[in-house]
């Protein structure tokens, strides 16, 4: 039987909302914005949640030249033009079990914009709902949002962080799959310029498949059987500070969210330079 | 053609994909892509006194990646294209014919399917240059 978000014994229930909730607030547009934020660029084109607006991880969050997030002026814009103020709440939902609504409220929060959910179950359960979906995008008016400083070093973690964590035995998870965990699986067969020289993992970092945090209709598995999973078999501790990463720090953010909001961890970064920096860092250590 | 229709074609290619399905009989069977990370094919590939004789796909992932590559099989065997034309293919116009307002930033993705089925090729045009060129050498030892 399906658990409430209030039953399931999260730490901060608050970070996350239902379908129930989101089909009832569709027309609050005032006070709310639903993002949706996928793995498949053309999901939104095909149907999306009424009043929703698309922020694509890659056009709209990376910036074009760098290696690195879109700049404060760019993000106080985006948010202006999809009608976001400062005090509007954003609730994300997306394709994959969340995973690039999560990747897009991380990044969200390195700008300082608290006020962010997600949607339990993402798009997949909406869809299996039955609910109602549209292909009219909406228009806001615009908003002003006034340029916010960004704060990386709360939740994102780079190499010379990780180092600064390996020599204190500083626990990590790297939530890829078996096979990348292991270097079995270095990239993608044909785009090296994805993948890494070497393969294997961050010393002492445990293996946690990133989807295992949810369940088959999308939604997050209950509090209690998120501690068995990164407790129990990985050996975290609350109080500990984490250091999340996978392959570009996308995957991991979903994890970033699962220990810090749904089992309340409070120092979680991710590592967003994650294998395909650490892989082909000269003399990185490297655990096989 | 507008966004909106190149997104409709390949919409229809997603529901209806081309020569979807295992080749039993495959010369070559080519991986390509990640089923963590946007999309994944499997090519299958027969080949023919060195033409190509079948052509087939199993995949999962996006929208783009699946489709592109049932546009490609349906490209290459709809026209008969030779392997060393299906090797002299140009990704920028490949991208061009799915639609380049529809790919967006996603190149990768829709040139996947084409990616996976030269190197299927290609590693067909190996084994067999090796089986002709071993051949003589098992007769003289």
């Amino acid at each position: 039987m399906e658990q409430d978000i209030e039953q399931k014994g999260y730490a901060h229930p608050e970070a996350l909302v239902s379908t129930d909730w989101v089909a009832e607030h569709l027309s609050d547009t005032e006070n709310i914005r639903i993002v949706e934020s996928d793995e498949d660029v053309l999901l939104y084109d095909i149907g999306h949640i009424q009043n929703s607006v698309k922020i694509d991880w890659v056009e709209d969050l990376n910036d074009p030249l760098v290696r690195d997030y879109l700049d404060p002026e760019h993000f106080a814009r985006l948010m202006g033009e999809k009608g976001i103020g400062p005090e509007t709440t954003v609730v994300f939902y997306g394709d994959k079990n969340n995973w690039w609504a999560t990747y897009a409220l991380w990044v969200f929060q390195l700008f300082g914009h608290e006020n962010v959910v997600v949607m339990d179950g993402g798009r997949v359960k909406w869809e299996q709902e039955g609910r109602e979906m549209t292909q009219e995008v909406p228009s806001f008016p615009s908003k002003d949002y006034p340029v916010p400083t960004r704060d990386d070093a709360q939740i994102r973690a780079f190499k010379e962080d990780v180092e600064k964590h390996l020599e204190k035995h500083g626990p990590m998870v790297d939530v890829r799959s078996p096979g990348e965990y292991s270097g079995e699986l270095l990239h993608m067969p044909d785009y090296p310029q994805e993948g890494a020289l070497r393969g294997g993992h961050i010393p002492g970092a445990a293996n946690v498949p990133w989807a295992r945090a949810v369940k088959e209709d999308g939604s997050f598995k209950s509090a209690d059987e998120l501690k068995e999973i990164y407790e129990g078999e990985a050996g975290l501790n609350q109080g500990d500070d984490v250091i999340a990463y996978c392959r570009i720090g996308e995957r991991s953010s979903h994890t970033w969210f699962v220990l810090k909001y749904l089992l309340g961890y409070d120092k979680v970064r991710n590592y967003d330079g994650s294998w395909t920096e650490w892989g082909n860092a000269v003399r990185a250590p490297i655990e096989r | 053609m507008s966004r909106q229709q190149q997104i409709a074609v390949l919409l229809q290619h997603y529901q209806d994909p081309r020569y979807q399905g295992i080749l039993e009989d495959a010369d070559v069977v080519m991986p390509g892509g990640s089923p963590e990370c946007g999309g994944s094919v499997v090519i299958y590939l027969i080949g023919e006194e060195g033409r190509i004789g079948g052509l087939s796909f199993t995949g999962q992932g996006d929208i783009i990646s699946q489709a592109a590559t049932s546009m490609i099989l349906e490209q290459v065997l709809d026209e008969g294209l030779s392997m060393d034309e299906v090797i002299a293919l140009d990704y920028e116009a490949f991208v061009d014919r799915v639609g380049r307002e529809a790919v967006g930033s996603r190149t990768r993705n829709a040139t996947l399917g084409l990616s996976t089925l030269k190197s299927a090729v290609r590693k067909y045009q190996r084994d067999t240059l090796y089986a002709n060129s071993s051949e003589p050498a098992r007769k003289a030892g």
